[in-house]
């Protein structure tokens, strides 16, 4: 996983995006480790054109698929399909049209925090947004970690950290 | 984070006031002493660590797998 080079690559292609999942909780401050970084991204034409060019270089494929299957990472297709889960020169990508308990990217982008990642600026769901998400995907790995987000909510709020 | 931050991070850490989300979360078993090391890094370095430790953990998985 490379994280930094991910949010660059992504930013330089100008694509919008929101980093979610396990990335998010780590950037926000949480010890929790990750192994692939999620991202909800803006479902225009723009954007998931630009998504699928800036990706192209560093050989998308749906992880688990045979290899044999073929696959286009291209606007159509993303425009086609909602969440894609790949594997990648850069490691394993999630990019997600929508996220549960919290909608579609506006409403997402809405409960994001700007973070600043090697010197780019992007945005970073919230701890209320993970908390949220985490609650309505209900599954036992969701639940297991908001005693720790909660909690890292209750520091950050009391301290004024960012 | 300023050293007051610090102080005040260290005193919720180490003594969660009683029915806060803090201490439920310690009640759970979470290390909230964590928070300290987590907390002084910025985003980037957060975001160094996160990638270094998926790193680590692809070398253990595969070192078990070829052990097998």
């Amino acid at each position: 996983m490379k994280l930094e080079e991910t949010i660059r690559i992504l930013y330089d292609a100008g694509v919008e995006f929101v980093v979610i999942g396990g990335a998010a909780m780590g950037l926000q401050g949480s010890a929790h480790l990750t192994r692939d970084i999620d991202f909800c991204y803006a479902r225009t034409a723009k954007n998931m054109d630009r998504l699928a060019k800036a990706l192209e270089p560093f050989h998308p494929v749906l992880r688990g698929a045979p290899p044999d299957l073929p696959f286009r990472f291209d606007a159509k297709t993303i425009g086609n399909g909602l969440n894609f889960t790949m594997t990648t020169d850069l490691g394993d990508l999630d990019f997600l049209g929508e996220v549960s308990g919290l909608g579609p990217f506006q409403d997402v982008l809405a409960a994001s925090d700007m973070k600043s990642v090697g010197g780019v600026e992007c945005r970073v769901l919230s701890l209320e947004g993970l908390i949220k998400s985490k609650i309505a995907a209900g599954r036992p790995r969701d639940l297991y970690v908001l005693p720790e987000l909660r909690g890292l909510n209750e520091v950050k709020k009391k301290t004024g950290l960012e | 984070m300023t050293r007051d931050q610090e102080k005040a991070v260290l005193d919720l850490v180490t003594n969660p006031p009683p029915g806060s989300e803090l201490a439920r979360a310690k009640e759970f078993g979470v290390d909230l002493t964590l928070f300290i090391s987590t907390l002084r890094r910025t985003p980037t370095e957060r975001a160094r660590s996160l990638s270094e430790g998926s790193r680590i953990f692809k070398i253990a998985k595969q070192t078990l797998l070829n052990e097998r």
